[in-house]
């Protein structure tokens, strides 16, 4: 029988089919062309940073009342100008002119005022992971799909990479120290358990590393993690918590593979979660991700609360009664064969999909 | 008692309200002749990914009421069945409410600090907004700074106040310019909403300078006159703009629209609504305080005579922002409240998994205690920002203790989990520090929203549900204000019960003490204060007494200390948490 309850659901999938949009963070333009086969590493679209604006003064530019400055200008809204270029005039015997203070356009004349944008830093945005282009609104979004395996975890800092994997440590319950960072390791996507420290992330930027993949950190790391140049993805939480044994086995059992990190942060309002794109290139028919899966026997969940935080575990029964619990809490609860620790009560609140 | 057949012919109202992270049915009835609540459904709010779609956490939460009544609400194209037929299903009336929904961020433009920009300021602050910056006629940026900040601070939504009905146009035009500006540069990005509620001469022009740039909505001024504020015609506005954003995101909103009649209320306004109405029905002398501690915000509601003063802070709440709370609180001012060693990183730790799992609940002691003291301080919190708004001859000089409030209604989820009746007064008390003599009252099944939105169409159901214990009365409360040494006599206290001997006594300071008088029960409480101390009669050593109703707790009698002075010493204050826990029945 199905609990009625939509619980969270993340995917730990060995071959799935992933469809991402990469977004710029504004309007520019989509090099990419539809159906193009691209790389990580490819240009698929640019863009200006956020440009700054200069008001220029017509009227003090060019010595006149402000009634008459605008008579004067020679350019008009939407024009791209260079650094010297003529604004507006020349006036006068002394031939005073407004000129471009930078390479930038005009984006509004209001009276004797010309607002203009300063040209902004090019920035560029890279496919991420080997993948087919699919779709594009030509100038801020781009859609890759391609056939992978996929991990998503459930904190990132923001940043993204791709690069070979490589194991840290001894298993999903390994701390991180910086003896095990060693030359070998450079450039690579860093799979391991759980880091307390500063040094051993620090140490990985010395190599230069692509990304690192952990079950959790603990929270006072979250600054430095943020400052990193690299992504980082842990998969259970804050604390000391290991990787699932789901997300570690898929992740080591690739070893040698590539792999794209997404280290994005979560948005319960749009569908990014920091994620590990295994790209697998297979002739078998596969299929997208379900997002949307009821609890019921036989589903595979993760516990999300201690004191069983971070296990995983097979629903075997959804009692009707409520359960209650130490902390005087009664509550709808599924019945879960956890690994390696048997059938234990937890809240449905406390459980996610497993997929 | 009303005649029902004089009102509008409904007997069944169903009511629902959509969170973040839950959505809440709540079924009522006429039953001899008055308005109850029947049942309650409950699911998890699916307004987030993957759905992005409240309809089907409203279902789930309607099925729940169809298997507890038997009462079918859905028809075959799982639609709200309305009226109700002869067979017993459907409803005759449906009311809707929602905090759900993205945070929006929000630019605050107006003229003068002081003046329209903290009215605009208390505007935002009522409701579901989150203020990234301000912008005002003696801003030292200059226009092109201030056009890099609209920029750069992408905000859903900017609102703009200034100038009195007939008054300034110049200067509220010149700040409009750089608004304007900044709109029309955006390229590829949706545009703001626009929403001005200034002087009301300018709309049309303020209209006609967006143009098709951005989308402007007029609100009624804020400031009409120089001297005066009136903040609800523009609240409603902004509420409106606000679910219409809403809606933009998430899908579902426009069915509950459909089935309310037009109208989907903002949760926090339907429960200003209420605490409204309470305060101009209760005693005129003291106000009425409500709050709500919910997962994505917490509300409070403070009602003066009918004059409602509304605060919702969408950065303090026990889910996803929770972490924000960490930018007003120590750790330390966290840690205090619990009475067992939890360490520090280890505290720190569940406030960053809580707001990655807003929904998860507690299922270990340790982890219910440090839940408590994080609602304490975001309670506690939010509180200190609120009463910066209410009337000074209100506010009691800011007195660091709650000036005269009767009753406080308490809602949200974590109070609702409270394990105990005394839990949750416990934490409300420590909270809220409450002095002289209020009830406390809890609402744990959020029906407060249900009834302010319902208000408008069933008044009789506000009415006839507050009276039905629907509500939990915890209790009410005596908080003695006055010090000295821990220890000092304050009170004789004396509770007469009928078909009981009296109980008496005396209450010291630091005491916490509960008096039994359960609910429905009642009796006449007499106080009879030491020198120095303040019961609530009026002034200091001034005795009196009066009747009292039960409660879930009982009569509670707070001698604690006003302003409540934990020990510095840890292991001290971890004994004395523990203690009080006992003392108010929260433990066993």
């Amino acid at each position: 029988m199905k609990a009625n309850y939509l619980p969270p659901v993340s995917h730990v999938m060995p071959l799935t089919i992933v469809r991402r949009d990469r977004t710029l963070p504004i309007a520019g333009t989509v090099t990419a062309r539809l159906n193009e086969r691209v790389q990580a590493v490819d240009v698929i679209a640019e863009a200006e940073t956020a440009p700054r604006h200069v008001f220029l003064d017509l009227a003090r530019g060019l010595g006149l009342p402000a009634k008459d400055a605008p008579s004067y200008l020679v350019r008009q809204k939407g024009d791209r100008v260079e650094m010297g270029d003529t604004i507006a005039g020349p006036v006068g015997v002394a031939r005073r002119t407004v000129r471009a203070p930078a390479d930038g356009r005009i984006v509004a004349v209001d009276g004797s005022r010309v607002l203009f944008e300063v040209r902004g830093e090019p920035i560029v945005m890279r496919a991420g992971m080997p993948a087919m282009v699919v779709s594009s609104d030509g100038t801020q979004t781009v859609t890759l799909e391609t056939t992978a395996g996929l991990v998503q975890g459930i904190w990132g800092n923001g940043r993204m990479d791709f690069g070979v994997m490589r194991t840290l440590g001894s298993g999903p319950a390994a701390r991180i120290q910086t003896d095990m960072l060693d030359i070998n390791l450079r450039g690579a996507v860093l799979i391991g358990g759980m880091c307390d420290q500063p040094a051993p992330l620090h140490q990985a930027t010395e190599l230069n590393v692509r990304g690192i993949v952990l079950g959790s950190i603990t929270s006072d790391l979250i600054p430095v993690a943020l400052r990193l140049t690299y992504p980082l993805i842990i998969t259970e939480g804050f604390g000391s918590l290991p990787m699932n044994s789901a997300a570690y086995g898929l992740l080591t059992g690739h070893v040698g593979h590539d792999a794209a990190v997404d280290a994005r942060p979560g948005d319960r309002y749009s569908y990014q979660r920091p994620e590990v794109i295994i790209p697998l290139p297979t002739n078998r028919q596969t299929d997208v991700p379900d997002d949307v899966i009821q609890l019921a026997p036989g589903v595979r969940v993760r516990v999300l609360r201690a004191p069983f935080h971070g296990a995983v575990g097979i629903v075997r029964d959804l009692p009707l009664k409520a359960a209650d619990y130490p902390s005087g809490l009664l509550a709808r609860s599924a019945a879960i064969e956890i690994e390696g620790l048997g059938n234990r009560l937890i809240p449905l609140a406390n459980l996610e999909v497993i997929q | 008692m009303m005649d029902l057949s004089t009102t509008i012919d409904a007997e069944t109202l169903l009511a629902v309200d959509v969170g973040s992270v839950h959505t809440r049915a709540s079924l009522f009835d006429v039953v001899d002749n008055q308005y109850r609540l029947v049942a309650t459904g409950r699911a998890l709010s699916t307004a987030t990914t993957p759905l992005l779609d409240i309809g089907e956490g409203v279902r789930m939460a309607l099925e729940q009421i169809q298997t507890i009544t038997g009462r079918r609400l859905l028809d075959e194209s799982e639609g709200l069945i309305m009226p109700s037929t002869s067979e017993g299903a459907g409803v005759d009336v449906f009311v809707a409410t929602s905090s759900a929904g993205p945070r929006l961020r929000a630019i605050l433009v107006g003229l003068m600090p002081g003046v329209s920009l903290d009215s605009g300021r208390r505007l935002a602050e009522a409701t579901y907004l989150e203020v990234v910056d301000e912008i005002g006629l003696s801003d030292r940026r200059r226009d092109e700074e201030q056009i890099d900040l609209i920029l750069a601070a992408r905000p859903d939504l900017i609102l703009i106040v200034g100038g009195t009905d007939g008054g300034a146009n110049a200067s509220v035009l010149r700040l409009v310019e750089s608004v304007a500006l900044a709109a029309g540069i955006r390229p590829g990005n949706p545009a703001p909403r626009i929403l001005f509620a200034g002087n009301r001469q300018l709309g049309a022009a303020i209209v006609e300078r967006f143009g098709d740039q951005a989308s402007v909505a007029l609100a009624p001024n804020v400031r009409p006159g120089f001297e005066g504020e009136d903040l609800t015609p523009a609240r409603n506005r902004l509420a409106e703009v606000i679910a219409e954003m809403h809606s933009a995101k998430v899908s579902g909103f426009d069915e509950l629209r459909q089935w309310s009649g037009g109208t989907l209320m903002l949760s926090a306004d339907a429960f200003g609504r209420v605490i409204r109405h309470l305060s101009q029905i209760y005693d005129p002398r003291k106000g009425v305080l409500g709050v709500d501690i919910g997962a994505s915000h917490t509300t409070i509601a403070a009602g003066f005579a009918g004059d409602l003063h509304l605060s919702v802070r969408s950065d303090l709440g026990l889910g996803a922002p929770l972490p924000s709370l960490l930018r007003y609180s120590s750790m330390d001012s966290i840690l205090r409240w619990l009475p067992t060693d939890i360490p520090e990183d280890v505290a720190r730790d569940y406030i960053f998994n809580k707001s990655l799992q807003p929904a998860t609940v507690p299922m270990e002691l340790d982890e219910l205690h440090l839940e408590f003291a994080l609602a304490r301080q975001v309670l506690q919190t939010a509180l200190a920002q609120a009463r910066a708004g209410w009337p000074k001859d209100r506010n009691a000089g800011g007195i660091p203790w709650l000036p005269p409030m009767e009753p406080i209604l308490a809602g949200g989820g974590v109070l609702s989990r409270a394990p105990r009746p005394g839990y949750a007064a416990l934490a409300l008390l420590d909270a809220l520090q409450p002095g002289g003599i209020t009830t406390l009252v809890l609402d744990p099944h959020s029906l407060a929203p249900a009834l302010g939105a319902a208000a408008a169409v069933l008044p009789m159901v506000t009415v006839h549900v507050l009276e039905s214990g629907s509500f939990v009365s915890l209790g009410t409360v005596v908080s003695p204000i006055g010090g000295g040494r821990p220890g000092r006599a304050v009170a004789r206290i004396k509770l007469e019960r009928e078909g009981t001997s009296p109980l008496e006594g005396e209450v010291r300071l630091g005491q916490l003490v509960v008096l039994p008088l359960g609910p429905g029960e009642s009796g006449k409480l007499s106080i009879r204060p030491e020198r120095g101390f303040n019961v609530g009669f009026g002034a200091p050593g001034k005795a009196g007494a009066m009747r009292v109703t039960g409660g879930a707790v009982g009569v509670i009698i707070d001698a604690r200390g006003r302003p409540l002075a934990l020990p510095k010493d840890a292991g001290r204050r971890r004994e004395l948490n523990q203690k009080w826990l006992y003392d108010i029945g929260a433990l066993q």
